[in-house]
């Protein structure tokens, strides 16, 4: 258990992060099933209960082979009236959206909750800045929106309270700053889980095909109104009184809150941000003169707002996007920076303080790959035997890090395992080299259709499946092809070769990721062949390895420079990029602290310029 | 009153450790408790500052700029980084001077500064600087630099730049990292009495 805390005593008051709160919200629930594939920053909630189900064994927990297939497992849980629960990060709800809305109509028995996180500024995302509040409104489905720990923790419970009432699944939506932001927690009771249910069949709320359809279509507008009437003036609230208004949600809440006590200002904090209650609104509109909405990515509260002041407040000024980015996260300063001019606030004067940061002047920091990295081992060897006019098709994992210098080597990144299609695409109309890479649990994710998709058509790219043996980018967590799953329980892994094999490809090859000579000439022959080539770069992840080897009581052989005036090693410097090589006063040393020992500086380098050590200090924690 | 830490290292020395030891005894102190514990891609070798805010009611999790009342470094160019947060000498700085080089500075030619140009660069910001060499000290004497962090923790409340109880802070030390709890112990004692 990451954190003992989350299952400390009802009444206690403890420290927890916003994901976890919303695992011990589960807890107070008693769910029954969770089912997530790992997307941060939603991660720590599906850890956190995987780490439940295997202390306690009350729940049953899996890591599903994507969002998809998550999101489906749930709902046929919560159809058998058992409550259910998956968490995934916004392109997540991308992945399980072609079952997200019809099982939204069908609804569901016991309670069933969607927590999707979202990523403004993309903390720990690339790809795009999404807003998925478009879908609650797409999908008709009811949205919670926490603005801190304690009610990440709170709302959870009330979103399956919701859920079971009016029988449809319910969305929380959390933002990086909710999830990843640490805070006090008391804590309630938690409920034992009930776990085993029945799948009744029932035509009238399955069958949706017209005229059903339409029928289930109106149901579920009905739901919504009556959650509407019931939630929306009762999870809603209004702070303060004046005749400028501000309205907000999420973390937002939490920066206009920041501007202090504020005189003539009235605050309303929406809970439900889906639907919205016109009722809610209308009252809070009524007899204001100016009204900011403060909310990050797009207008959605405000369009919501403009549609409602047109009855009730036609004069009212509205300020939102006019003022505040649709661009970005948000902070205190840069709403405290929007709203000043127009509640006469004082803006702190940063001049001397833009000035005094201006002299600071230090080298860039960008995020590498961890020492030992096998992708680091399998970038270079490629790049070694094929050069630099080849495209390279980047796909989301660790290996995302191979777009910075000095690999550079991931020409775009989509979505995940779009490396195969969009190369599939770029081979069928050019004659260009091209290399795909995609990880191990990427592939088992939405890797398979694309590469079913290769096979059938013809296209002869290579494919580099880096299989680090876990989904290494999101903390660690088991895939399918991994030994032991979410609940602890010893399985038997699934092989990518087999996989790949059992598509019809002829060239699958497996290669030991931190052997160069095996590596290097597999790339060798099998990128001049002209036939779709698969090879398997596998090599555990260096960090799971140092815990593997630590927790067996062993050490990790390190290595040392023997000759640190070798050319070889400073080429090392720049072209292997290992955060252990280190340039001191014109000569080459590896960190022993921060050295991995893969060992592979050691079969790039001249020989003798590089050896192990061969006592090394025992290392402990 | 609103006490705002900024805690900054490298992805990999213990700065979200530090932060979570630091939340649990301020927690126990009976503190309202707020921040932020970034995790994923900026982990792998990348600059992770970890805001940590303690009062009686604390609203956003990220500190306002310039409003840091202490910033602890467990890299001195990632303490450097954060002046952001740092007010106009009003801010205390506790920096461990055991050096990080990013590979970037040898790839893209960026100088790596030295410890005395960076107490230059922070000096307008300070309102003490303690410099301290944690990392290298716990090398030497406990044989891993890893409990630098919790020497920093030590050198913060001994010169009473932490509103948090010694008590709590001990009792936190134990219950979260129990493994390699002597060392800690020892690395915090050594920080109470180091002289700066």
């Amino acid at each position: 258990m990451e954190n003992p805390e989350v299952l400390g005593k009802e009444g206690k008051r403890v420290v927890l992060l916003g994901n976890e709160a919303i695992a011990r919200g589960a807890m107070e629930s008693g769910v029954g099933v969770v089912a997530c594939y790992p997307g941060t920053p939603s991660s720590e909630v599906p850890m956190t209960l995987s780490d439940v189900a295997q202390e306690t064994k009350s729940l049953y927990f899996e890591w599903s082979t994507n969002e998809k297939v998550a999101y489906e497992v749930c709902a046929g849980a919560a159809w058998s009236g058992v409550r259910a629960l998956t968490a995934m990060k916004h392109f997540g709800l991308n992945v399980a959206a072609d079952s997200f809305f019809p099982v939204i109509f069908t609804g569901v028995k016991g309670g069933f909750v969607v927590v999707v996180a979202d990523d403004p500024l993309g903390h720990s995302s690339a790809q795009s800045e999404q807003d998925t509040r478009f879908y609650y409104r797409m999908g008709k489905v009811p949205c919670l929106e926490p603005s801190d720990t304690q009610e990440s923790k709170d709302l959870t419970k009330l979103a399956f309270e919701i859920s079971e009432r009016y029988e449809i699944p319910v969305v929380l939506r959390i933002t990086t700053m909710v999830s990843h932001s640490a805070g006090t927690v008391k804590l309630g009771k938690i409920r034992k889980p009930k776990t085993t249910g029945k799948f009744v069949k029932d035509l009238k709320r399955y069958y949706n095909i017209r005229p059903n359809l339409q029928v289930l279509h109106a149901k579920l507008i009905e739901k919504l109104d009556k959650i509407e009437k019931e939630y929306g003036m009762r999870l809603n609230r209004i702070e303060g009184r004046g005749s400028l208004g501000i309205i907000t949600s999420g973390v937002s809440y939490q920066y206009v809150k920041e501007l202090g006590r504020l005189s003539n200002v009235k605050i309303a904090k929406l809970n439900l941000t889906h639907p919205i209650s016109k009722a809610f609104v209308s009252k809070f509109l009524k007899g204001l003169k100016t009204v900011i909405v403060v909310e990050e990515l797009e207008p959605v509260v405000e369009n919501f707002v403009r549609e409602v002041a047109k009855d009730v407040n036609s004069g009212l000024k509205i300020h939102g996007k006019d003022i505040m980015s649709r661009v970005g996260e948000y902070t205190p300063d840069s709403v405290l920076q929007a709203v000043a001019p127009i509640l006469k606030l004082r803006k702190p004067d940063f001049r001397r303080h833009d000035q005094d940061l201006k002299k600071i002047k230090i080298p860039v920091r960008k995020p590498v790959f961890c020492p030992g990295c096998p992708h680091r081992s399998t970038f270079y060897a490629v790049r070694k035997v094929m050069g630099d006019n080849v495209v390279w098709a980047g796909d989301v994992g660790c290996y995302v890090l191979g777009i910075f210098e000095p690999f550079e080597m991931q020409d775009f990144m989509i979505s995940m395992g779009a490396s195969l299609g969009l190369t599939h695409g770029i081979k069928k109309v050019s004659k260009q080299k091209a290399v795909v890479f995609i990880g191990d649990s990427t592939f088992f994710h939405n890797g398979m259709p694309g590469l079913v998709n290769m096979a059938r058509h013809g296209t002869k790219p290579l494919v580099m499946i880096m299989d680090n043996g876990i989904t290494a980018m999101t903390g660690h967590q088991p895939h399918p092809g991994t030994e032991i799953d979410g609940m602890g329980i010893r399985r038997k892994p699934i092989l990518i070769e087999d996989v790949a094999r059992s598509f019809g490809i002829k060239n699958v090859r497996v290669v030991n990721a931190f052997d160069q000579k095996s590596l290097q000439s597999a790339i060798r022959e099998l990128s001049k062949k002209d036939e779709l080539c698969v090879i398997v770069s596998r090599g555990l992840c260096r960090l799971v390895m140092k815990r593997n080897v630590r927790a067996q009581g062993g050490t990790l052989t390190k290595f040392k420079v023997v000759n640190n005036q070798s050319i070889n090693c400073k080429e090392l410097v720049k072209k292997f990029a290992c955060p252990a090589m280190v340039m001191k006063g014109g000569k080459v040393f590896i960190r022993e602290d921060v050295c991995l020992g893969c060992g592979v500086c050691m079969q790039l380098a001249g020989k003798g310029d590089i050896s192990p050590i061969v006592k090394g200090k025992k290392e402990k924690e | 009153m609103t006490y705002n830490i900024l805690l900054t290292g490298v992805g990999g020395e213990g700065v979200l450790v530090t932060s979570v030891i630091l939340a649990k005894a301020a927690n126990l102190d009976g503190y309202e408790v707020r921040g932020t514990q970034l995790h994923g891609l900026a982990q792998r070798g990348g600059s992770i500052p970890t805001h940590l805010r303690l009062g009686k009611k604390v609203y956003s999790p990220i500190i306002p700029r310039s409003e840091a009342d202490l910033i602890l470094g467990l890299e001195p160019i990632e303490a450097a980084r954060a002046c952001f947060y740092a007010g106009s000498h009003k801010t205390n700085f506790i920096i461990d001077t055991y050096p990080l080089r990013p590979i970037y500075a040898d790839l893209l030619g960026q100088k790596y500064p030295s410890n005395e140009s960076i107490s230059k660069m922070i000096e307008p910001f300070a309102k003490k600087l303690i410099m301290v060499d944690a990392s290298n000290i716990c090398y030497k004497k406990l044989g891993n630099p890893i409990f630098g962090n919790v020497m920093c923790v030590g050198v913060a409340l001994a010169n009473d730049m932490l509103p948090i109880s010694e008590k709590n802070v001990l009792r936190s030390l134990k219950e979260i990292v129990p493994r390699g709890l002597e060392k800690n112990l020892k690395a915090f004692r050594m920080g109470m009495d180091f002289k700066g």
